[in-house]
């Protein structure tokens, strides 16, 4: 961290003033209480003034080597106590002996001056202590400030990966075959063409505009995750098959939304693309006491499908369950000699 | 030239549906069969001998590039997919044309007359896709496709414990038996994870998790002793750079 008054001319000004306005506060004093001439008060007040207010400048090196957090409260006392000392023995030495050399004849003005010496002790104590305070405070702040653009640093950057994952949950591939079979359909059934393409419309609308962090009821994620299948069964007909048991109260429970769509992209792409025979996929839901539990199984052929990584999609979804519920217990997985099966909770309050 | 023999591979009805309606004009044509995976794939180019294959890539349990791979005669190739990525390894195999999904009518006519000059051009083998080039899928295969007499045998990688080499051959031992396999070590060395695989020797391909001891064996060379008994031979590199991964 930079010198908070050296970092840049306003601060050095503004410092400037500060004392400025200080020794000419002293000089009234001593012109109207202790009725010097306005020379020796002018010159006694800028000489005592200006020499502190250069050590003042230097106070901020013990400050900034003594951390308040980092330092032990006994550490932090004997540091300061020291380089006040420091401080102070020199101001009032070093001004001493100036105005001495300056007024040795002035004998009203020595005997003031030999006087003063304990109270400007006990001034130059309070001066380093304010300034020194002061310096804390500085630090405070800045840190605190760091802090603040750190955290929304972290925030967009969590939103950013956020955002791209959301975009990579619309397959491309998914997308194409899709298309390829609304082309094939025109030339056979035009109106099976149209309904896929008002699907396919839905089903990405519902994908693009979701907010992610959003969360959003069970029914319309259902809804879309229909939407899809729907599109899925006309490019596999009977090899995808899907039974659901849903019980009807859980369609008013929140998720957060999109969560279950690369579950279900999973479930068909292990279940559908890597199967020759009829494949089931089930989902099934069922809630109580502020939890809505869903499960979503296929089936697999071990034979053909590496066991290796939970992919991407999994992935996603237990990162985005950590994010959204800090918990990481909400995601379970399952998986017997052909049926992968995963699990997830989601608790209506936190 | 007679009629152009046509086989469509493609898992998804309404692509199939879609093929043989945009062929449907075209004279001289004639589809004689059509396949929902590579396992028919296979059966139906061996029994059937067509001329031309349009080939969907990703199918379930065998795609298309390892159907390719087993396949000793193979007709003359046009890919039909929705992945862009494997463009480059399509061509090197030397297929007629790559069709990304959905693609027009004039597209695949285009690619269909490539294919009908190519077979006029007549030059069996040297031209169509070659034996020998194997283009996995990804960098990392999962399994290997074998073929013994009639049958199809595809090997998870899991399942497999060694690799021997065997003149124009790959050994491919497995925790249940053997087949053969026509490919190179390289292409094994090349394509399996190197976390699990190692090449020992200039003929051996293991199972890092299968070997149980390291010994000398004469001067210069070292074998592996394999769970459950079998023992391969080790090159003193090979010796050296399995003793550093296996912290022996």
């Amino acid at each position: 961290m930079l010198h908070p008054i050296l970092r840049n001319r306003r601060n050095l000004i503004g410092y400037a003033i500060i004392w400025t306005i200080i020794g000419a506060l002293n000089t009234f004093i001593l012109v109207y209480f202790n009725d010097f001439g306005i020379i020796i008060s002018v010159l006694e007040s800028f000489i005592f003034n200006i020499i502190f207010a250069t050590l003042g400048i230097g106070i901020w090196y013990p400050v900034y080597y003594t951390d308040l957090e980092k330092n032990k409260i006994s550490n932090f006392l004997t540091n300061h106590l020291a380089a006040s000392s420091l401080a102070v023995g020199l101001w009032v030495w070093i001004s001493y002996v100036i105005m001495t050399s300056l007024f040795a004849n002035d004998e009203e003005y020595m005997v003031y001056l030999n006087a003063s010496i304990p109270w400007r002790i006990g001034i130059g104590f309070l001066f380093y202590v304010l300034i020194a305070s002061n310096y804390y405070l500085i630090i405070y702040y800045q840190n605190f400030k760091d802090k603040l653009v750190r955290e929304s640093e972290l925030n967009s950057l969590v939103k950013e990966s956020q955002l791209s994952s959301l975009k990579s949950q619309i397959n491309p591939h998914f997308l194409f075959n899709s298309l390829n079979s609304i082309s094939s359909l025109t030339m056979v059934s035009p109106e099976r063409a149209q309904d896929m393409v008002i699907n396919l419309s839905d089903f990405l609308r519902y994908s693009l505009s979701h907010k992610n962090e959003s969360l959003t009821t069970f029914e319309k994620e259902l809804q879309n995750i229909d939407r899809y299948l729907k599109i899925e069964k006309i490019r596999f007909g009977e090899r995808l098959n899907v039974e659901k048991d849903i019980a009807e109260p859980c369609l008013r429970y929140y998720l957060p939304g999109l969560i279950l769509q690369p579950l279900m992209e999973n479930a068909v792409k292990y279940g559908i693309y890597e199967s020759t025979d009829q494949s089931n996929i089930e989902i099934l839901a069922s809630c109580s006491n502020e939890l809505l539990e869903i499960i979503i199984r296929n089936d697999y052929d071990p034979d053909f499908i590496s066991k290796k990584g939970e992919g991407i999609g999994l992935r996603n979804v237990i990162s985005r369950m950590k994010i959204q519920y800090s918990r990481e217990d909400l995601v379970k997985f399952n998986k017997t000699e052909n049926v992968f099966e995963v699990k997830l909770l989601f608790p209506q309050t936190y | 030239m007679g009629k152009v023999k046509t086989v469509i591979i493609e898992d998804e009805e309404l692509g199939r549906a879609l093929i043989k309606n945009y062929l449907k004009d075209v004279k001289n044509n004639e589809i004689i069969a059509e396949c929902e995976n590579g396992f028919e794939g296979i059966k139906a180019i061996q029994e059937l001998k067509p001329d031309l294959v349009f080939l969907d890539i990703q199918m379930p349990k065998l795609n298309g590039f390892e159907m390719l791979e087993i396949l000793d005669e193979k007709p003359e190739i046009i890919f039909t997919t929705a992945y862009n990525q494997y463009a480059i390894q399509a061509f090197e195999l030397n297929a007629v044309d790559y069709l990304l999904k959905p693609f027009s009518k004039e597209r695949l006519l285009d690619a269909y007359e490539k294919a009908v000059s190519r077979l006029k051009m007549n030059q069996p083998g040297t031209e169509k896709i070659s034996k020998l080039i194997q283009q996995p899928l990804d960098d990392i295969i999962e399994r290997v496709v074998v073929k013994s007499n009639t049958k199809i045998h595809v090997i998870p990688v899991e399942k497999i414990r060694y690799l021997e080499a065997q003149d124009d051959y790959v050994m491919v031992y497995t925790f249940e038996g053997r087949h053969l396999k026509q490919a190179t070590m390289k292409y094994f060395e090349e394509h399996l994870d190197p976390r699990e695989f190692m090449r020992v020797h200039r003929s051996y391909i293991i199972r890092l998790d299968q070997v149980v001891q390291l010994e000398p064996y004469g001067k210069d060379s070292y074998v592996a002793k394999l769970k459950d008994g079998p023992a391969v031979k080790i090159s003193k590199s090979g010796f050296k750079s399995l003793k550093e991964k296996l912290n022996f």
